[in-house]
């Protein structure tokens, strides 16, 4: 069967009325969460994972990848009304967006993101479509060596971008190998560091560190900015929710490179949405007639970012479905969901499951048009969102959290755990310890594990093996780039930095 | 003092699980490494990572930079209140089955709201309660187990 065909085929399951009701489902938590504060789309998705164990893992997973770009939509709102971020990856609409917002162009602002995001996730799906294939004949020839250097890859990636500190981001990372070794050793049989606590055999649950980490830790900083008295004005939508001709048309080329930014970073693991809305952002402000504009309500400084983070999600779905290697936590999250589903995302499950993977590709196109739709017409509810007091919002996110883990296996332990996860993410934010990278590993360790023992029993004992092929080089050479990618990057800026001196 | 803190955590992080992975105990049959070998290795690279922060503490202090300090980042009157809301959390945790999900949640939502939702009662109580008895029959329509406790009459 022909990759058309299997295209075509995906539509007809994506299509069927019970994937649609997920896909909208999907969509419409996903726009929520992204105007809420307090929990994002990676504790969204671990809650869920358990409430979602009797459906059909295609619809649980097209439902699932739904709150994950529908957050992105959702985060403008935020970022544009009351100049904080929904979602990390709009940190870059708050510089433009609020400011068109103040002055009373709030509505072209949403707009502008809504049909930027809209253009730049679709565009991002046909990328994933057309790129997804040859990428997964190339991952067939991978072995136990090849994949423990990717992830090795991955992880130095990840590490290397996340937070200020390269130092913090790998201490990040190794704790969350270290958590992910914990239980009984699969291939040995013996227990490793569960101090004698049964609940500790089976590992530390990927849900209880996650809804740990992001949801609970992220209602104590929120409840730490209420006791501060911190309350977010919110700037009232006026006038008409749409553009004008005049901003389209200066809109309409920084979505399409913000979406081919996006798409391109979104690929690559460790960037993310974050750092394609700022990449989007500098490259608007650089070639722009009058980059004295941005900061003051340019339009294009929120068509751009808005474009890239969207394309941002269908390029981070690459690696993932294609490898079945996370680039970031929600998609770490993702990957946790396919497993927990016994499903193996990777090259072969395009041969196996093109049901599965097509439908779920195909969903995203759909699920795009649904969120305009949402975005659109229906801002005005979601916008009413914004009005919960935060004091009685952030209760019931915990609450519902406490839902979450139960259900994983009705063993009030593990929320014992999860609360402990919860001061820890509180501790780690606080200090600028960055928490993608520990979920990325929790989610990694086992299968880096298995992979290293299984490439080491191959090669005898010989770690040779582990730059025996030419893949293994090329990701070898490419993780060791990553680690010193941050102190290039720091020499580059004193560079700069002194070159700006000297012509002043 | 943050980072030196942080520095000091990490090195005591990764010589007691370095101690712990000597505890384990080996069967290497059919497997030449056993299940030392990677922890070993994560025993290591936290030793590394540790290193890599206290260059950048040093770098740090010859650029002249200051560390944020600790009282600055944990304020001391919002600590006591957040650790407050940490073990109220825990007494939910510890009351969750045998209260069972409407009565815990009810009351533990109403004790956090009394709190960070001072004043407005009728607010809290509604919301409390609306949203312990919506949620139970949501989950528990969606096969969701939750814990019945002292209402056997629900589900």
């Amino acid at each position: 069967m022909d990759t058309m065909t299997h295209i075509l085929n995906g539509f007809t399951v994506c299509l069927q009325p019970i994937n649609l009701w997920y896909t909208f489902l999907g969509c419409f938590l996903g726009t929520i969460i992204g105007v809420l504060p307090g929990i994002g789309p990676t504790a969204t998705i671990a809650l869920l994972i358990p409430v979602t164990y009797g459906m059909n893992p295609t619809s649980a997973l097209i439902m699932m990848c739904g709150i994950f770009y529908g957050a992105r939509y959702g985060g403008s709102t935020t970022a544009i009304l009351i100049n904080a971020p929904g979602e990390a990856s709009s940190v870059m609409t708050t510089l433009d967006g609020y400011q068109m917002a103040k002055k009373g162009r709030g509505g072209a602002a949403l707009a502008i993101s809504a049909v930027g995001s809209f253009i730049a996730g679709t565009l991002g799906v046909v990328g994933l479509t057309l790129f997804a294939l040859p990428l997964t004949s190339m991952a067939l020839k991978f072995g136990p060596a090849e994949y423990f250097t990717l992830m090795f890859f991955s992880m130095t990636a990840v590490s290397s971008l996340a937070g200020k500190s390269p130092a913090k981001a790998v201490i990040s990372t190794v704790l969350g190998l270290m958590i992910a070794t914990i239980g009984i050793d699969l291939q040995s049989g013996q227990p490793r560091y569960t101090m004698g606590v049964p609940e500790l055999q089976d590992g530390v649950g990927l849900i209880v560190a996650v809804v740990g980490l992001f949801a609970i830790a992220e209602v104590f900083f929120s409840l730490e900015e209420i006791t501060q008295g911190m309350r977010p004005e919110i700037i009232k939508l006026q006038g008409r929710l749409w553009m004008t001709m005049e901003e389209w048309k200066r809109s309409i080329m920084p979505i399409m490179r913000g979406g081919l930014v996006g798409f391109v970073i979104g690929v690559l693991p460790g960037a993310g949405g974050t750092i394609a809305s700022i990449l989007s952002y500098v490259w608007e402000k650089r070639i722009s007639k009058n980059p004295e504009e941005f900061g003051t309500g340019a339009i294009e400084g929120v068509a751009g970012p808005e474009a890239a983070n969207n394309a941002d999600t269908a390029g981070a779905l690459v690696p993932l479905l294609t490898l079945g290697i996370p680039g970031g936590g929600a998609t770490a999250i993702l990957l946790g969901a396919f497993i927990m589903y016994g499903i193996q995302p990777g090259p072969l499950l395009f041969q196996n499951r093109p049901d599965l993977v097509w439908g779920l590709i195909d969903s995203m196109y759909v699920g795009n048009v649904m969120l305009l739709i949402l975005n659109l017409p229906l801002i005005g509810i979601f916008v009413r969102l914004l009005y919960i007091p935060a004091a009685l919002l952030m209760p019931l996110i915990l609450a519902i959290s406490t839902i979450g883990v139960y259900a994983i296996n009705g063993n009030p332990v593990e929320l014992y755990f999860a609360l402990l996860f919860g001061v820890m993410g509180f501790v780690f934010r606080k200090t600028d310890i960055p928490l993608a990278p520990m979920v990325l590993s929790i989610v990694l360790g086992p299968i880096m594990e298995q992979s290293f023992r299984q490439a080491m029993t191959i090669s005898g004992g010989n770690p040779k093996i582990f730059v025996g092929s030419t893949i293994c080089v090329v990701l070898v050479a490419l993780s060791i780039f990553s680690i010193f990618l941050p102190f290039i990057l720091d020499r580059l800026k004193k560079l700069n930095q002194g070159a700006k001196a000297e012509a002043a | 003092m943050t980072d030196r803190v942080i520095l000091a955590c990490t090195v005591i992080v990764a010589v007691v699980y370095l101690y712990a992975t000597t505890l384990i105990p080996s069967l290497e049959i059919g497997d030449p490494l056993g299940p030392k070998a990677f922890p070993r290795l994560l025993g290591v690279a936290l030793l590394l990572a540790a290193a890599m922060l206290a260059r950048e503490i040093w770098a740090r202090r010859k650029a002249g930079t200051v560390d944020v300090p600790a009282a600055e980042l944990f304020d001391p009157v919002i600590t006591k209140i957040l650790l407050c809301v940490v073990a109220w959390t825990a007494v939910y945790y510890a009351g969750f089955d045998p209260l069972g999900f409407i009565a815990a949640t009810t009351i533990y939502l109403l004790g956090l709201m009394a709190w960070f939702n001072r004043g407005k009662w009728v607010t809290n109580f509604l919301t409390a309660s609306l949203f312990s008895v919506g949620t139970y029959v949501l989950f528990v329509t969606l096969d969701v187990n939750l814990p019945k406790g002292i209402l056997p009459w629900w589900g």
